[in-house]
């Protein structure tokens, strides 16, 4: 039992350390500037097809169904408000998120922990370069700066795909659909939204990245590094939702 | 390469950016355009904020762009009006519920239709608010008291008295009644098969006699008939004649004109026959007691 707190303690600990040596080797920025840019085609620009499908579909499914929850005698404008706050508020952040998660996080684990068995990471050292700053710093920022765009675009692709889905296959109209898009709406809405994404994208590189950088044990260990880094950072990026509404939310309402 | 990715990232975040803002403001505000600003003062804002919607006449003008509290504990509110709609004088500004989720909006309610507007910069006077939530519950609580006063009631006459027991044995007497109807109606349906039936012989035995009637026989009477009325119609004129006639005479003895007239309205002469009679009557006593001098009869 003791072991295993002073286990749990002792990884808290050690993430602790690697977020130490990302401020240190935000300082260094020469070492990360250019790989920054290449990490931001990677994470944000690749992923936006992904996310804009996702996105779409997310779009549409909130229109139909809040639709047909509806019980009669409700103004259709509802839809239009539910599926702004449903897209905007949560389901644009969240599975943006975790798509990339999978897509961005298991990718960056599996190069940092293929580069540490392969002992590249130790061949940075050699050189006097700081790995953290070259190899995860250029991660973070990208992961911080990419993610809220790729959200607000996400939430854009949502909001327009349930409004066509609304008035195309639904009795909704245009007119209505607008009325409560535009019901109750306020700017902090859309901060919100940006606030969860940098926060999910800074948990999928952190985690990511300190469950790569920290591989071992040759093939089979970045393999389960890179399943270990997903699930963590799912979770993680469920609990920060969950605060992030506990915190946030009662500065939402119009 | 890495110039492409600058360029690919740039693009992106740049296009993220103006559709984050543009997307804020048109959900915001409606659109692009500040339009022209206006100033309510109000006792009470009841929650209003900036972005809200101002509605003229029911119809979306603009946004709330700022709201003030004064020192003097009046709330000023800004309001921008698109520059393609006019709000005409003599309108009025009222803080309301925007739908049922507690969004808030100014309306602009014109009193009468105006040709004239009020000019940008200008301050909207005030209407009055509408009932507010505290209104609303204690309207609701009175409604909510009558529904359970009504529900005592009711659950005292069926419940308590025995309402409800009453009623059932009412359906179930209706039921009964409803089965009784039904055999009646069943019972009505043989009688009237039977009554039906009956029609058609009776039907049957006319259409034989009536097959069984001489036309010419018919037609003779029938000629008879048209005779006979005929001389019906004569004899009626004639007596139509007589009575006009004896009309005139009996008008002719009302006047007194004519020999039976003036017998009948003549008083000398009614006079006379009395004493005519009268004499006639003295005589006969006299007759009767002396008859020998008036009858002598000598057989020899």
């Amino acid at each position: 039992m003791i072991d295993a707190v002073s286990g749990l303690f002792a990884r808290i600990g050690e993430r602790g350390y690697f977020m130490r040596d990302i401020f240190r080797g935000l300082g260094d920025p020469a070492t990360y500037g250019r790989e920054t840019i290449r990490q931001m085609r990677n994470i944000g620009v690749d992923s936006l097809p992904l996310a804009a499908i996702v996105a779409a579909f997310i779009g549409a499914v909130t229109a139909i169904q809040t639709r047909y929850q509806l019980f009669g005698g409700v103004q259709l404008s509802v839809v239009g408000l539910i599926s702004r706050q449903s897209i905007i508020l949560e389901l644009g952040p969240l599975l943006t998120g975790l798509v990339l998660t999978g897509r961005v996080g298991a990718r960056m684990t599996a190069e940092l922990g293929t580069m540490r068995v392969t002992e590249q990471i130790d061949a940075l050292e050699t050189l006097a370069y700081d790995p953290v700053a070259y190899l995860v710093v250029p991660r973070l920022i990208a992961a911080i700066v990419m993610l809220p765009i790729l959200t607000i675009l996400a939430n854009t692709i949502g909001v327009v795909t349930a409004y066509f889905t609304a008035i195309m296959a639904t009795d909704v109209t245009s007119a209505a659909f607008s009325e409560g898009l535009r019901l109750a709406f306020a700017p902090f809405q859309i901060v919100y939204s940006i606030i969860k994404a940098t926060i999910f994208g800074a948990a999928i590189a952190f985690f990511c990245s300190y469950e790569g950088y920290t591989a071992n044990a040759g093939a089979e260990g970045v393999g389960r590094s890179t399943a270990q880094a997903v699930v963590i950072a799912s979770v993680a990026i469920l609990v920060l939702d969950a605060l992030t509404a506990i915190l946030l939310a009662p500065y939402l309402q119009a | 390469m890495k110039k492409r990715d600058d360029v690919l990232v740039g693009l992106v975040i740049a296009v993220a950016v103006i559709v984050a803002i543009l997307g804020s403001l048109w959900l915001a505000r409606g659109g692009l355009s500040k339009g022209y600003p206006l100033y309510a003062k109000f006792p009470w804002s009841a929650g209003l904020k900036q972005g809200q919607p101002v509605l003229l006449a029911g119809v979306n003008v603009g946004y709330v762009d700022d709201v003030e509290l004064r020192p003097n504990g009046t709330v000023l509110t800004t309001f921008r009006v698109g520059k393609q709609f006019h709000v005409p004088q003599g309108t009025t500004a009222t803080v309301v519920a925007n739908g049922i989720f507690g969004d808030m909006a100014i309306a602009l309610i014109p009193k009468t239709p105006n040709a004239q507007s009020i000019p940008p910069g200008d301050t909207v006077p005030v209407g009055p608010s509408g009932p507010g939530i505290a209104q609303l519950t204690a309207k609701a609580d009175s409604v909510a008291t009558s529904v359970n006063a009504i529900t005592t009631a009711l659950q005292k006459e069926l419940v308590t008295s025995g309402g409800v027991a009453d009623l059932r044995k009412t359906l179930a007497s209706t039921n009964q009644l409803t089965l009784n109807m039904n055999r009646l109606v069943s019972q009505f349906s043989v009688i009237a098969a039977e009554q039906n039936r009956q029609l058609s012989l009776t039907q049957a035995s006319l259409r034989r006699a009536t097959s069984g009637v001489d036309s010419a026989k018919v037609d003779s009477t029938v000629k008879n008939f048209r005779e006979a009325s005929a001389n019906m119609a004569a004899l009626s004129a004639d007596l139509r004649q007589t009575s006009l006639k004896l009309d005139s005479i009996v008008a002719k003895v009302s006047d007194g004109s004519g020999t039976i007239g003036k017998a009948l309205n003549d008083p000398g002469a009614y006079n006379d026959i009395r004493g005519l009679i009268q004499h006639m009557d003295s005589l006969m006593v006299d007759i009767k007691k002396n008859p020998k001098r008036y009858i002598n009869i000598k057989v020899f």
